[in-house]
């Protein structure tokens, strides 16, 4: 069969992203499966092949008045992630962003932007406090709080979020 | 419209899982994936919060003992084994996973792992928000504070709080 369930579903995925993304500056091949309360009174701008899964939660993103949200290409969201941006939120190119991520550039006492550069992934439930840049590479792991800076290659993990080596996570793994 | 999507997700669950006597389905439950769901006897599954989801992938297992309770918001991902053990109560919002999905480093982010069981042994009570990572051991009658993530052994009738988790005395 020439057009498969994938992508019979890819393509519905597409049109879906349009629908929902309306009036965002949208890359080629951006699809949504899952479902996204978009409220845009700013500027967002998806690069290509941005992704939301499917899942039993919806995800949310909000751009408020003269604030703006970035995500690079190939970047994945799972279900139940909740972007908020007052001034900006910026994410980089081919990162993972798990269920239930928490982004948001304003906090009880200060409003600052969040930066996540290229080939982040960030873990269930995280939650990313004002004004923090994740580095390239890094790991935040699953139910964190990360409210410092994560440098390049490093994983985070905890609350508050503590800085380790990515191999801490890769050798546990192996072992199990 | 929500009434009847929700009732057809738990016919649906009716459907595929193997259920014992008694189990009580509330809400929404969404129940993906072609591996195998059981449910013991007198099992509430409450979705009336928030959607739970079951996600049992082909060749794998989600089991729940008699007597389990899971509340709304909830989600369990099997790539090979997640057991709830009898009595289990799962608060609200928890995630419970085997695998990773992802290997931590970037050049093989698109790999999945292997998996780790998870097992989850009578009597234990997950606090709201926990989550279970890969190869996660709660011991029998053991309490875990609501936030904490679990990702090894925790011993019976223990009391887990915080992130990275630690034992604070007993049950």
């Amino acid at each position: 069969m020439i057009l498969g369930r994938d992508t019979l579903r890819r393509a519905y995925g597409i049109a879906r992203a349009r629908l929902l993304f309306r009036g965002c500056t949208l890359g080629h091949r951006v699809w949504a499966l899952g479902d996204v309360r978009v409220r845009r009174e700013g500027a967002i701008t998806l690069g290509n092949q941005v992704f939301f899964l499917e899942g039993p939660i919806a995800s949310e993103l909000i751009c408020h008045r003269g604030a703006h949200v970035r995500v690079g290409d190939q970047t994945g969201f799972n279900y139940g992630v909740s972007i908020e941006a007052h001034d900006s939120v910026e994410i980089g190119s081919r990162c993972l962003i798990a269920s239930m991520v928490r982004i948001t550039d304003r906090g009880a006492r200060r409003t600052a932007p969040v930066r996540i550069e290229d080939d982040v992934w960030i873990g269930h439930g995280a939650i990313l406090e004002p004004g923090v840049t994740i580095g390239k590479g890094a790991v935040v792991s699953a139910g964190s709080v990360v409210t410092t800076d994560v440098p390049a290659g490093r994983l985070a993990l905890g609350n508050p979020a503590r800085m380790l080596p990515l191999e801490t996570v890769t050798t546990s793994r192996e072992r199990a | 419209m929500g009434a009847l999507s929700n009732w057809l997700s738990r016919r649906d669950v009716r459907r595929r899982a193997t259920l014992g006597r008694d189990v009580v389905l509330r809400g929404t439950i969404w129940m993906r994936g072609e591996g195998r769901v059981s449910l013991g006897d007198g099992v509430v599954i409450d979705g009336s919060l928030a959607p739970i989801e079951l996600h049992a992938h082909e060749g794998a297992e989600i089991v729940v003992g008699d007597g389990a309770r899971i509340d709304g918001g909830t989600s369990i991902e099997s790539r090979q084994r997640v057991h709830l053990g009898a009595r289990v109560r799962v608060g609200a919002f928890c995630k419970i996973l085997d695998n990773h999905y992802h290997r931590p480093q970037g050049d093989h982010r698109r790999e999945v792992p292997r998996s780790s069981p998870v097992d989850v042994e009578d009597d234990v009570t997950l606090g709201a928000r926990v989550v279970l990572l890969p190869g996660a051991q709660v011991g029998r009658g053991s309490v875990v504070s609501p936030g904490t993530v679990v990702t090894r052994r925790v011993p019976a009738f223990s009391h887990v709080v915080g992130f990275p988790a630690s034992v604070r005395g007993m049950s």
